[in-house]
């Protein structure tokens, strides 16, 4: 059987070959890969389709370790897996605080904090973080709820997605 | 059709103005004759059974800033309410200030209307945010007509259009950007870089926020207009204390940078769900409906049948809020005929 996955990879060489590797080393077969390079993040993160080829219980012990490897995957055979959130915290932000809501978000299960971003004001109330969590698909309520009482507890303005 | 505008600021002058611009063709197209019998403000009002020039009491506030100045017809130190007493009318057009702490005068205006068995038309938020149920049932009561599309978004169709266009569909959420200030005030930080209160001045002497901006920058003027939807559209009983609603006060050059460089604009939203009744900064993608500027407003409402509609427009003016009442107006008429 085929699927079809999308991976969400750093585009720095060696890493499309890391996340392919569990692949072959498995004994299922690549059927195509196509970059996106076009929809790169901030981050310099990029979508990458893969569809492979195997039977079942090798398909399935291969994404359990490339899961295992750390490669996020957003999607398998059109289904999310995982979804993106993001989030900006305005609010006079220490180092101190920053650590404890990341460490807050990475405790809820299937969540990891993808990336986090600063800026400073001259008026430190007025400075701003963003935050990009990475959550298994169907936690995105419990995670912005869980930034909504983080930000109310800080005093942080918290602005959460549509 | 005698109409009785009450109020003659923005909306009044521009109903009149439609009316004088439409009169004719109204007539024609519906069978319509809109005659106005009454007309006040807050010093008087211009009274003549056979009716008054719309555009000559659009003169006279003009020169005078006194609808009782009117030739021969102008009567001062008489209250709206008086003159619904005594003046025989069809349809009453509340469009006095919106006051959110007790809904007066318009209030009392529209009761007074519906127990007389007046058909009301308005544009004003503040009844409707705190007393929706009752109005409307004292609507029912009564057996009289009561249209409010000009309360929501002014110009931009949104409680007609999800009533009788979305007819049939369950309509499960709406989203939108529900006030044009906040909207030009944000929309003007992600393009200029520029500080809140530099873009608030600024926006102060082009004449779109107020000298006192609170109603649209603490969000209490979109908290309104999401109990309004959620009471008309999603039919929740809720009032104006339901919603929980953060302005755009405390937005900075950082966050909207923050916000930009991951492909995000910020903007107020007026969420109106069974999850939440909230108004309050969200990001939004760049290139999605929400991304509208200026003082444009834009609402998303989640259907089952049709999926997601979106509906932008004018949120504001004199003539545009007007043509919602215009079609209100006409949409009474159709239902008594
Ligand atoms: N402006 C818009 O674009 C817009 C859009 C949608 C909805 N609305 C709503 O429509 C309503 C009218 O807005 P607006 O912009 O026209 O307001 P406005 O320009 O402030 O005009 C209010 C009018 O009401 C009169 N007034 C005040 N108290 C009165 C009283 N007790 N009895 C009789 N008249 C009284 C004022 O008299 P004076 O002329 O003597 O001061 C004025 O003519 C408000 O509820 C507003 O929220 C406005």
């Amino acid at each position: 059987m085929r699927v079809n996955l999308v991976l969400e990879l750093l585009d720095v060489p060696g890493k499309l070959l890391e996340a392919l590797e569990p692949i072959g080393k498995l004994g299922a077969n690549i059927v195509a890969v196509i970059h996106q390079r076009d929809v790169k993040t901030e981050r310099g993160t990029i979508p990458v389709h893969v569809t492979i080829e195997g039977d079942k219980e090798t398909l399935e012990m291969v994404l359990k370790s490339m899961e295992d490897l750390g490669i996020q995957i957003m999607e398998v055979d059109g289904v999310m897996r995982k979804e993106k959130i993001t989030t900006v915290l305005i609010g006079n932000i220490v180092e101190k605080n920053l650590k404890e809501t990341m460490e807050i978000l990475s405790g809820i299960e299937g969540v990891k904090v993808a990336d986090l971003d600063l800026k400073m004001s001259d008026h430190p109330e007025q400075s701003a973080s963003k935050i990009i969590v990475e959550a298994d698909y169907g936690k995105k309520r419990d995670v912005l709820k869980k930034i909504k009482e983080i930000g109310s507890s800080k005093g942080f303005l918290v602005i959460n997605e549509v | 059709m005698r109409i009785c505008i009450i109020g003659f600021g923005a909306v009044g002058q521009g109903v009149a103005r439609v009316i004088s611009m439409k009169r004719d063709k109204v007539r024609e197209k519906y069978g319509l004759d809109m005659e106005l019998v009454a007309v006040t403000d807050s010093t008087g009002a211009a009274v003549s059974e056979e009716g008054l020039d719309p555009d000559l009491l659009l003169e006279t506030k003009k020169k005078t800033g006194k609808v009782s100045e009117y030739p021969e017809h102008g009567v001062s130190d008489i209250s709206g309410l008086e003159v619904m007493n005594e003046v025989e009318y069809d349809c009453l057009v509340e469009v006095t200030p919106t006051n959110i702490e007790d809904g007066e005068p318009a209030r009392t205006h529209i009761l007074a209307a519906f127990r007389a068995g007046k058909d009301v038309v308005t544009s004003n938020k503040g009844p409707l945010a705190l007393s929706y149920s009752e109005l409307i049932a004292e609507a029912e009561s009564n057996s009289v007509q009561f249209k409010f599309e000009a309360s929501v978004g002014g110009a931009m169709p949104i409680l007609n259009f999800a009533h009788e266009t979305l007819a049939g569909c369950d309509i499960n959420s709406v989203f939108g950007i529900l006030n044009g200030t906040t909207n030009f005030i944000l929309s003007r930080m992600a393009k200029e870089g520029s500080s809140y209160e530099q873009t608030l001045n600024e926006a102060q002497q082009l004449g779109i926020a107020e000298t006192n901006p609170a109603q649209d920058v603490d969000g209490i003027d979109a908290a309104c207009k999401v109990v309004i939807l959620a009471n008309s559209i999603l039919g929740r009983d809720v009032s104006f204390k339901d919603v929980e609603i953060n302005g755009i006060s405390k937005i900075t050059p950082e966050a909207i940078y923050l916000a930009k460089k991951e492909g995000y604009l910020i903007k107020l939203i007026g969420e109106v769900s069974n999850e939440a009744l909230e108004v309050s900064p969200r990001l939004v993608r760049e290139g999605s409906p929400f991304a509208v500027g200026g003082t444009l407003n834009v609402a998303t409402l989640k259907t089952d049948l049709a999926e997601d509609v979106t509906v932008v427009g004018k949120g504001a003016g004199s003539v545009e809020t007007a043509s919602a009442i215009l079609s209100d107006i006409i949409s009474v008429w159709k239902s008594r005929r």
